[in-house]
């Protein structure tokens, strides 16, 4: 109530101090429904930038059905369902010439050009493109922003430098999208409002000033703002056409006929209130998809697929600065479930080339059991790339640098083709039961070698161990394996793990056998009729 | 009598001439840790850059005994010949070992344990793919093997990937295999009864033949 009460005053007073302007700032931030009242007439006053120093960049794709539906040369035209009749969206350059205008109905546009190719409005692939494009832009600035179906939001200001100014920028967004086959409306402005319209309205804008806003504003025509039809026909009934016009307007009024949206979205398209936009994100995965047109059993046209996936993988990552560890192809049957393929590689990875090396070495045993529709490949979780210190060329010694690569890169090759649980390396372990004092340790992926337990031993340990110790033949209380064994050592005895279901209470000897193999064994203390165990060779 | 020099000069430039010595001290080996031994090897030592075949009738009669004070060279952190260039230890590729390699005693006999990289292929066949592999990447200072079989062919591409990657390859055979052909370098046949290990020296490139008596 005192808040309401004070914008009151404050809209009545003629020059408010700089203080005084701050705290209408904060109550705009606070109630936007107060808004209206307390903020100055256009007319009056000068606008004021409410927003910091930015350069919005707008993308608007009048043509984005027709775009989205793919390269095509026939004339075509898109065509969408309005009230029940299907009706022209938009016409393509060689359609438009033939006389067939948006809005009319398809049976009229086939009339005039019976070799016309129609083609639905997909609004999926319509925000699949966007998205797309949105994806491309992201090297342009990390402020990219889908305002809309058919319009893109840069936030250019940051990017000048780097691009060599705003011209040099506009250039070459200008000719990216040609290349890629987008007509687009460009236009530039202090606020995305502003951008947009002046984007919407065809007018090949620059607009760097924010003083200069009111003035290039003023001339657009309603169909720009994109309000709903109802408003823009109420105002055009009170002769109201353009956005000057409306300035014009005494803004309580204005407000409570059109509602106080209207007039929110005029200040923030002139800077006087903020306009925040949400950043878009590309997706941190990247999934494609390759579908045929009909079933292929050849394996070459196959590994070329995959191939082309993984350098689209390799563009989606690159643009990402990211790698990722493992990758998934799956390959799509008609009647069969899908053959998948997960190839995994130590450190993350983006390079193409690299996951190709690993490919090939699983294509060629992959056994699929059905001709293949689609193939499709799917990223694991996009992750920092971790930076590795190249060796200069002229690091000649101790064999050709070129040759030498990581180790990990050797533990995935091998993992690839014998599988990730044959490749590995060893820890100790502090423990006293032979076969608990070491671990096997999984070289792929980053997990850490911990510290090394050191295990000081009364004697000697065997270099080779037998995974379960096997029973010896005994002759007359002596232990056999390929003759009769001589103690050589011992006993050592070891008792202990009484605390789990595994304790052991042994005593074990060095032997040595007619051979001259030194063996480990034991003998069980705990058992009536003492049985020889032969543990490991000391090799 | 000119004639005579200019056809010997022919002679000795013919490629399919081969001279034991041509290899003789070309090149440093790699200490063996048993005295006795390394006076018999060429270059002072354990070939490098090549293919070492031991031949043993029964795994555990010394076989690993005779590599591990190379091997603990090999691993450690800053004593490797080939690796100090780059400051990074070479590792240790154990290729389908018949047993399982205990680390507790590795470690006591001063291997690097962060350096060992086991192999277990299931198939024959990939034993020799896994073991060139990690011959040719250039990471592995040793890559141990336990082939099934080993033909001359087999060979020769361990010998090539050895130089290659600038990599010790040791293969261990069964005793049988010392009439088959080869192209290791160097070949050892391992004996041992109660009085100790013996040792006979088959081939050696740029060496000769003997036998040592009771080197352990």
């Amino acid at each position: 109530m005192t808040r309401a009460r004070k914008s009151l005053v404050l809209a009545r007073e003629p020059a408010p101090t700089p203080v005084a302007k701050d705290s209408r700032f904060r109550d705009q931030h606070s109630s936007q429904q107060a808004l209206p009242l307390d903020a100055p007439q256009a007319v009056l006053r000068p606008a004021t930038m409410a927003v910091s120093r930015r350069l919005w960049f707008c993308i608007h794709l009048p043509h984005l059905p027709l775009e989205a539906c793919g390269p095509g040369s026939d004339p075509r035209v898109v065509i969408e369902e309005q009230q029940g009749v299907h009706r022209v969206l938009l016409a393509d350059q060689k359609a438009r010439a033939a006389g067939i205008l948006p809005g009319q109905s398809v049976n009229a546009a086939l009339a005039l050009l019976p070799t016309l190719k129609l083609e639905q409005r997909s609004r999926p692939s319509e925000q699949q493109t966007l998205e797309h494009l949105a994806a491309w832009l992201e090297r342009f600035t990390s402020v990219v922003s889908i305002a809309g179906p058919d319009v893109l939001l840069l936030e250019v200001a940051g990017s000048l430098r780097l691009y060599g100014g705003l011209l040099s920028l506009r250039q070459q967004i200008a000719v990216g999208l040609e290349q890629q086959g987008f007509a687009a409306a460009l236009a530039i402005a202090p606020t995305p409002l502003a951008a947009t319209w002046l984007a919407r309205g065809g007018r090949r804008a620059c607009i760097r000033a924010p003083e200069n806003l009111t003035s290039a504003l003023r001339t657009l025509p309603l169909y720009c703002l994109g309000w709903p039809d109802a408003v823009c026909e109420a105002l055009t009934g009170m002769g109201v056409v353009s956005v000057g016009d409306c300035l014009r307007l005494p803004r309580e009024g204005f407000a409570r006929r059109f509602g106080p949206e209207r007039l929110i979205e005029l200040d923030r398209a002139l800077g006087r209130l903020p306009d925040p936009r949400v950043s878009w994100r590309a997706p941190e995965t990247f999934c494609a998809d390759f579908e045929m047109t009909e079933e292929q059993s050849d394996r070459e046209l196959l590994f070329m697929i995959c191939r082309e996936l993984l350098y689209e993988l390799e563009r989606f990552l690159r643009q990402r600065q990211l790698g990722t560890q493992c990758v998934q192809f799956s390959f799509f049957h008609l009647r069969n479930s899908a053959t998948q393929l997960l190839l995994g590689c130590a450190q993350a990875e983006r390079h193409a080339d690299h996951w190709f090396d690993l490919l090939r070495i699983r294509f060629e045993r992959l056994t699929l059991s059905e001709p293949v529709i689609a193939v499709q490949l799917r990223g694991g979780h996009a992750q920092a790339l971790q930076t590795e210190t190249r060796q200069l060329g002229f690091h000649r010694h101790g064999g050709e640098p070129h040759l030498r690569h990581s180790m990990a890169q050797l533990a995935e090759r091998l993992a690839a083709r014998i599988g990730r649980h044959s490749v590995q390396g060893v820890a100790t372990v502090a423990e006293h039961r032979p076969q608990y004092a070491w671990r096997a340790r999984g070289l792929l992926g980053d997990a850490p070698m911990g510290p090394l337990a050191v295990n000081k031993y009364d004697s000697q340990r065997p270099l080779w161990m037998l995974s379960e110790p096997a029973v010896l033949p005994a002759e007359r209380g002596y232990p056999l394996h390929h003759g009769r064994l001589t103690l050589l050592e011992g006993p050592e005895r070891l008792e202990t793990g009484w605390w789990d279901e595994d304790g052991i209470a042994r005593d074990y000897y060095k032997a040595v056998n007619p051979q001259g193999m030194r063996l480990w064994v034991f003998q069980n203390r705990n058992r009536r009729a003492p049985c020889w165990f032969l543990h490991g060779f000391f090799g | 009598m000119r004639r005579d020099e200019s056809s010997l000069d022919e002679l000795l430039e013919n490629p399919r001439l081969w001279r034991g010595r041509s290899h003789a001290n070309a090149t440093v080996g790699l200490a063996s840790g048993y005295a006795k031994l390394d006076r018999h090897l060429p270059g002072g030592g354990w070939p490098q850059r090549a293919l070492t075949e031991i031949l043993v009738e029964h795994y555990g009669i010394g076989e690993l005994r005779l590599l591990m004070p190379a091997l603990a060279r090999l691993s450690a952190e800053d004593s490797c010949v080939d690796y100090r260039q780059h400051r990074e230890p070479g590792w240790i590729a154990w290729v389908a070992p018949p047993l399982q390699p205990y680390p507790p005693a590795l470690q006591h006999w001063g291997i690097n344990l962060s350096r060992i990289l086991i192999v277990r292929p299931r198939e024959a066949s990939e034993v020799l793919w896994s073991a060139e592999q990690a011959l040719s990447s250039g990471t592995c200072a040793a890559v141990l093997l336990w082939p099934d079989r080993l033909d001359d062919q087999a060979s020769r591409r361990l010998q090539l990937a050895a130089e290659k990657g600038g990599s010790w390859a040791i293969a261990f055979r069964p005793l049988v295999a010392r009439h088959e052909p080869s192209a290791a370098a160097l070949r050892i046949a391992l004996r041992s009864d109660t009085n100790g290990t013996h040792l006979d020296i088959l081939k050696s490139r740029g060496g000769r033949p003997t036998v040592l008596h009771k080197l352990f």
